[in-house]
């Protein structure tokens, strides 16, 4: 009985493991192997001769790898900003909503929640005219705020549910001793907050990593546009250049696989409600 | 005084943010999709009322992409919620390196969507690609398969693509649920001489239910609103479109900004259905 049951973790194992990892690796070998040899008439999955080139084209200044580096950059310097404005806005908010008796709470936060399900077709459009009238286009900066605008009530939710497990006699033995609303929030809340701000970087670093659609339409400069776009940008229908493609996706791929490997721990802990009891 | 402004001085930079960024647009979209604007005829803007909502529901090209939306909806839903459960149970299992198992199980949802068709594009190239080799090796096929010219294999190929982008994060929430509730509770029950069953139908479903819930909209809303993937199958064509791709190649390519509009707001439509649901789980406080 006790094989059996191994031997079916075993097969689980493989299963997951091959499904998981299996489209990574297949596009590993496909930036290694040399472009004739792409997608040649034979039935063996590794290629016969091994070849570097397009990781050397990517970091070594080639015309189109630098373009690679360039969204790297460009991705990097939106998800500083993202991070930066996001996270104490939605710490505010979130404080605000959560710990705060006032007129208006629940309509605002039901506005904010609905937000969440709308997709970014229903706003981009009116924004890109914004965009283009007050001169917007191609800036970093503004591109995150719509960025912003489209994290924050997922984030402030979350931060609502952690702050609501820390018990109200905190507050009100700080606000004894003569703290106002700003300091107990200062003093009591944003201490303890560590982990759930850890999570929130992480969701908005992974989110604006990966964002496709709004940079499409907002920034296509070669000073704004994120590493996704650049990828795409090889994929164009009158040159597809599977080795530079492959190699690049593996390379955009790295930075958000590795934070995630790092900061695991903080993907549950962010969406358990009542976290900091523990 | 002070008091009472406090909490409005600190919301003021969401609402700031918020109301120009968002819920301006929501609402100027809305009168675009009532006017005529093409911007290839930018002298010609007028309003002509709900003539845009007209002209696309009964335009063919609109259906097809309500169908294919529909279709990639169905079937991520019940795709991903039964696989990310179970993936959740088996990250569930104690072994060595189980943390390392956690970390492998969220890389695809940690990766670019476009970049994540990307992967799979390779795989399914219709050509010598990856599975297409297997196949033809194991002599499953006579002659390479084309996945991506035919519109249902290739829709089945994007739902197949997102269900793998989709299934760490259900499993995620399936895991914050199941670790939420109290051990106690499961002594409690141990001690009132429940059996596991039991256990399971009185203690674990219906905690782990609101978590569920979130899981399944999440992945509803998301399932709406693919279109990195699309694109990076089978480019801007017509082939795979949903009403998202529709919505942008009619206002993006086409230039029509008044149509796009309306599309835009019959996606919004579907959305706000699920949103209701959405807003109903998450306001739902879980009591143990």
């Amino acid at each position: 009985m006790k094989i059996v049951r191994k031997i079916g973790y075993f097969i689980a194992l493989t299963v997951f493991l091959l499904l998981v990892l299996g489209p990574f690796l297949w596009a590993f070998v496909l930036s290694v192997t040399p472009e004739h040899a792409m997608f040649a008439q034979t039935l063996e999955i590794l290629p016969e001769t091994v070849t570097f080139e397009n990781y050397a084209e990517i970091f070594t200044g080639g015309r189109k790898g630098t373009l690679v580096i360039t969204g790297i950059l460009n991705s990097l310097k939106a998800v500083g900003t993202t991070l930066l404005v996001g996270i104490p806005i939605c710490l505010l908010s979130a404080y605000a909503l959560g710990r705060m008796e006032f007129k208006g709470r629940k309509l605002l936060k039901d506005l904010l929640l609905i937000t969440m399900v709308i997709p970014v077709m229903a706003t981009i459009i009116p924004l890109f005219r914004l965009f283009v009238e007050r001169e917007l286009l191609d800036h970093v900066f503004w591109l995150s705020m719509v960025y912003v605008s489209s994290y924050l009530p997922l984030i402030t939710w979350l931060m609502m549910n952690y702050f609501a497990a820390i018990p109200r006699e905190l507050e009100e033995a700080a606000q004894i001793d003569g703290c106002g609303k700003v300091t107990t929030f200062l003093k009591i809340f944003l201490p303890v907050s560590r982990p759930i701000i850890l999570s929130a970087a992480l969701i908005m670093f992974l989110n604006t990593w990966n964002q496709f659609q709004i940079p499409l339409i907002l920034a296509s400069s070669l000073e704004t546009k994120p590493v996704a776009i650049v990828v795409s940008e090889f994929m164009t229908k009158d040159s597809i250049q599977y080795g530079l493609t492959a190699a690049s996706g593996i390379v955009a791929v790295i930075p958000p696989a590795v934070t995630a490997l790092i900061f695991r721990k903080f993907l549950i802990s962010g969406m358990m409600k009542g976290s900091v009891k523990g | 005084m002070k008091q009472k402004i406090l909490p409005y001085l600190l919301l003021a930079p969401m609402i700031l943010v918020m109301g120009v960024l968002v819920f301006y647009p929501i609402a100027a979209t809305f009168s675009y999709s009532l006017k005529k604007w093409k911007l290839t005829a930018p002298n010609d803007i007028r309003f002509i009322g709900m003539n845009n909502y007209k002209s696309i529901l009964t335009a063919k090209s609109t259906w097809y992409s309500l169908q294919n939306t529909l279709f990639l909806l169905l079937l991520v839903v019940v795709a991903t919620t039964v696989l990310g459960v179970l993936l959740s149970l088996f990250l569930n299992v104690s072994v060595r390196g189980s943390g390392l198992l956690l970390a492998i199980a969220v890389l695809p949802w940690a990766l670019p969507p476009y970049v994540n068709g990307i992967l799979w594009r390779f795989i399914f190239h219709p050509g010598y690609g990856f599975l297409n080799k297997v196949l033809l090796k194991f002599g499953l096929v006579e002659a390479p398969v084309e996945w991506l010219s035919s519109r249902w294999t290739l829709l089945l190929v994007v739902a197949v693509v997102v269900v793998w982008r989709s299934i760490p994060f259900m499993a995620l929430v399936c895991m914050a649920g199941r670790q939420s509730i109290p051990h106690e509770l499961y002594e409690a029950a141990r001690i009132d001489g429940g059996n596991g069953f039991g256990i399971f139908r009185r203690i674990t479903l219906p905690l782990m239910l609101p978590f569920l819930a979130i899981g399944i909209t999440s992945t509803s809303v998301s399932a709406i609103n693919i279109f990195d993937e699309i694109i990076a199958l089978s480019g801007y064509g017509d082939l795979g479109k949903n009403i998202l791709v529709e919505s942008y190649l009619t206002t993006f390519t086409f230039l029509d900004f008044g149509k796009g509009s309306a599309v835009t707001y019959l996606v919004m439509f579907l959305a706000a259905l699920l949103g209701v649901f959405y807003l109903r789980s998450l306001n739902k406080e879980v009591e143990y």
